[in-house]
């Protein structure tokens, strides 16, 4: 530092203007606090990832290719369409007057909390001091009285496929395209590349889909991705297993499994294998924080790293999901205000946008079992569904995971439309510790989907109604 | 390969956390499943902890001396295969135990509160694993939490002015602060919680000891050739048990949240023993069917194992009646408070010599002070009175112990 440098006072300062920011901004207003919100993009970068070039972008445009793909399955239900062109720029200018909508209706938000927004990259010069340096701009010198870190994450790049804004993209990137591809190619199976590519499958590109694993979504229950698996089929996506790529030129991208190399025709490909957390580049240890190897910061109970210093969102332990770092925000702007508090959370739901959704909450059969209980896994098939038939929903099911013991819900797992929306129910049922019988005798009214949630707790408590229960063992005939 | 994460179950009732004491392997560590990876220390006994499936070491979730709470971390094992279908199995107790009676696995069991109880919880700094819940199913609710916080006092009539909260003065520099932790804490949360929920009362009997005293030195004349020399404590044992046959209502339970009474079939006696990190009570089951020596024999083994920190928590559980024998201390009167969900104790003092009125002229005998607390909520003092003098007459005249069923 310039010696003799005067130091901005900041009272209440945030870094990080996306889900997470910008709720602890506003959550620390209404306690009272003067609040900086820092973010790399100034204003234009309110919202962040999620709201900018992520979730909303992308369920904006998974929305309009599933538009697209139910006008051609309209003859199904007798009705006769056709789907002259998808306008890929009129696709891009209605999402980016939602995204425009919703960051706009947050700068509001912000504007009324008092909320001051520096532009420009925050890093430590000391336990309670940083720097706010933008290109444009004299480095701004602060001392803070608490600070939020909620720098979240950014794709994994590849180092044989570097990003170059035009044939090889990240997720980023590939939700910006002004037109569809003839041919892509996406290079992981996780949630983010089964999205994108589904998407640009329905919009009408020929996609292939590369998965080092041994099938797409490695990371969740094998039984919850087969209706997924099936119906990626059926779209006509090439979902290619054990596969790496290796390189990509001139529309072709080389690729290897345990037999060989071989060429898949991409004119773009996408990589999306995964994020990692925005720490490396704030001065940690200048501040006397460490991260573990995958670059996160372990947060105490109520968010903190530090006396006046609270981590939340991606940066910290657990799913890199927008509703996370939104609770955690709250959680972390009362601790720093002097509250006791915690992230009292039994689970984090989460939500694969693939077709047909995926969505969960709490814990699986297995993870149950691996905790030391005994569990019973209970589900009801979308076919057995009224309002399932009336929608023309293809595979799907609700499953339910309780304690044997005393019934309670353990875990919700979901596929299916709008397993995005159901899951709410289940996620109540775990945080409330409701029980089978809460569940089952609760009305849900017909017909909807939602009926599929009672009728699971009927499954699992041996009296279904719309599928015939399960068969007792046959009592000998002495 | 993929890791699996061990986290701490739950290896005895109410467990919270568990103080790593010693780990068996290190890190890069090949193990097998079911291979034995570290010890724990939990309020109640040592428990070596296997691994649940095979692999690799790969992270420890502490060092020795780290507390780590019921359901964190305990290791991470890197596995061969993707997804590892662990069988997860009790973590063993030191000692062998009996197998009919396997520690309880309650792992992974959250208390049962809403997401805003909860948070209320943490606002008050009060541990949900500490409270009894008073809804349906044990669901704790925020009055609960609200009580808890309180210290557990009925919410006043009038809005009295709060009773100020004992001021601890800040420690100084020679001031020794040391955190509050294993036995000593579990001690302190059940004694509080007995004294606040049961409503104790006690009554005490001078017995003559001339009798007992004889009959422990004839027994022990009898015993010498088998090289059993007797304390006075499995007597004790024996008189209770007369007594508590007797009077059932002493070896029974109260289930206020039922609104029941549960009559115990079995009559375990819990011994209250003294070891390096605090106050245990060892079990001896059973004690009815057993003879004066069969008991001595489990007093003494659940005493040896006690010090060595041993005991196993199916030594430790199942207890309807408990004894305390400060009298060997040299105490002669105490006030014994009730370990719940029993609802009664039994103090003895040390027999000393007395100047008591025998025929109206003044005599040298030996004399126990005997102390029966009982829960007033279940016995009124015109059962208690009745229920300590059986056990004060059998002390006095042990030959009634032989006419005891």
């Amino acid at each position: 530092m310039v010696v003799g440098q005067i130091e901005d006072p900041l009272d209440f300062a945030v870094v990080g203007a996306g889900p997470g920011g910008y709720a602890a901004a506003l959550r620390a207003a209404q306690l009272g606090r003067k609040v900086t919100l820092i973010d790399r993009d100034g204003a234009d970068g309110v919202g962040g990832v999620c709201l900018r070039v992520g979730c909303i972008p992308s369920k904006a445009l998974i929305e309009a290719a599933e538009l697209a793909q139910r006008t051609r399955d309209a003859a199904d239900m007798g009705i006769d369409a056709t789907l002259n062109a998808v306008d890929m720029p009129r696709i891009q200018a209605w999402k980016g007057g939602v995204v425009a909508g919703l960051t706009d209706g947050v700068r509001r938000l912000l504007k009324q909390a008092g909320a001051e927004i520096a532009k420009g990259d925050f890093h430590f010069t000391g336990a309670k001091t940083g720097v706010i340096a933008a290109d444009d701009g004299q480095p701004r010198f602060v001392r803070f009285e608490d600070l939020v870190l909620a720098t979240g994450s950014r794709p994994v790049t590849l180092g044989d496929l570097p990003t170059n804004d035009k044939t090889i993209l990240n997720s980023t990137g590939a939700l910006t395209l002004d037109r569809v591809p003839k041919t892509m190619a996406v290079i992981g199976g996780g949630y983010i590349g089964l999205e994108i590519g589904t998407a640009f499958a329905k919009l009408g590109a020929t996609v292939t889909i590369i998965e080092a694993e041994s099938r797409v979504l490695p990371t969740m229950d094998a039984h919850l991705t087969r209706p997924v698996s099936r119906r990626l089929k059926a779209l006509g996506i090439d979902v290619k297993l054990g596969t790496r790529a290796l390189g990509h030129s001139r529309g072709k991208l080389a690729v290897s499994d345990d037999r060989g190399e071989s060429k898949i025709s991409a004119e773009v490909v996408v990589v999306a294998v995964g994020r990692r957390p925005n720490t490396d580049d704030l001065g940690l240890n200048v501040a006397d924080l460490q991260t573990d190897d995958a670059g996160l910061l372990a947060v105490a109970e109520d968010r903190r790293v530090a006396p006046h210093i609270a981590a939340i969102g991606d940066i910290t332990p657990g799913r890199a999901l927008a509703h996370k770092a939104t609770a955690e925000a709250q959680v972390a702007a009362e601790a720093l205000c002097g509250r006791n508090t915690a992230f009292v959370a039994t689970s984090v739901p989460a939500v694969v946008f693939s077709d047909p959704e995926i969505a969960t909450v709490g814990l699986s059969e297995t993870e149950a079992k691996a905790e030391g209980m005994d569990p019973l896994a209970a589900r009801f098939p979308l076919a057995a569904s009224g309002r399932g038939r009336t929608i023309n929903a293809g595979e799907g099911f609700v499953e339910i995971i309780a304690d044997k013991a005393d019934e309670r819900v353990l875990g919700v797992h979901i596929v299916g439309p709008h397993a995005s929306e159901l899951i709410a129910e289940g996620t109540l049922a775990v945080e409330m510790g409701a029980s089978l019988e809460d569940l089952a005798l609760t009305i849900h009214p017909h017909p909807t989907l939602s009926e599929q949630v009672a009728e699971a707790a009927h499954v699992a408590l041996g009296r279904p109604i719309h599928i015939s229960a399960p068969k007792k063992r046959k009592k000998s005939t002495a | 390969m993929s890791d699996f994460t061990y986290n701490l179950p739950d290896v005895g009732e109410g467990l919270s956390e568990g103080e790593i004491v010693h780990w068996h392997v290190s890190p890069g560590d090949t193990v097998a499943a079911d291979q034995i990876i570290v010890d724990v220390q939990t309020d109640k006994a040592v428990v070596e902890i296997p691994a649940p499936v095979a692999g690799v070491m790969k992270s420890l979730g502490g060092s020795p001396g780290d507390m780590v709470p019921v359901g964190a971390m305990l290791a991470v094992i890197e596995t061969e295969g993707a997804a590892p279908k662990p069988e997860p199995e009790a973590p063993r107790t030191e000692a062998p135990k009996p197998a009919a009676a396997p520690a309880q696995i309650d792992a992974g069991k959250r208390p049962l509160a809403s997401p805003a109880t909860r948070k209320l919880a943490a606002e008050l700094g009060v541990s949900l694993g500490d409270i009894v819940g008073s809804g349906p199913n044990g669901r704790i609710t925020r009055d609960d939490v609200q009580r808890a916080a309180e210290g557990g006092a009925p919410a006043p009539a009038a809005p009295a002015p709060a009773p100020a909260a004992p001021v601890i003065a800040p420690p100084s520099g020679e001031d020794r602060v040391e955190p509050l932790r294993g036995l000593r804490r579990q001690i302190a949360n059940s004694m509080a919680t007995a004294w606040r929920d049961i409503p104790h009362i006690l009554t005490t009997h001078e017995v003559d000891a001339t009798n007992l005293v004889a009959a422990r030195a004839a027994l022990n004349e009898e015993l010498a050739a088998d090289g059993i020399k007797l304390s006075y404590l499995p007597l004790f044992v024996k008189a209770c048990v007369g007594a508590l046959k007797r009077f059932p209502a002493f070896n029974a339970s109260l289930d206020m949240e039922r609104q029941e009474i549960v009559y115990r079939h079995r009559y375990n006696v819990g011994i209250a023993t003294a070891t390096p990190d605090g106050l245990i009570v060892p079990v001896v089951h059973d004690a009815d069917r057993k003879s004066v020596v069969d008991i001595a024999r489990d007093i003494e083994a659940l005493a040896e194992a006690a010090r060595a920190r041993k005991v196993t928590v199916a030594q430790l559980q199942g207890g309807t009646f408990t004894i305390s024998n400060y009298g060997s201390y040299g105490g002669t009167f105490g006030t014994p408070i009730i370990r719940p969900p029993e609802v009664a104790i039994a103090g003895f003092g040390a027999i000393r010599d007395v100047v008591v009125p025998v025929d109206g002229v003044p005599a040298v005998r030996p004399n126990l002070t005997l102390v029966v607390s009982c829960d007033h909520r279940l016995n009124d003092g015109e059962h208690l009175g009745a229920f300590s003098a059986a056990i004060a007459a059998t002390l006095a005249n042990p030959v009634r112990l032989l006419g005891q069923a």
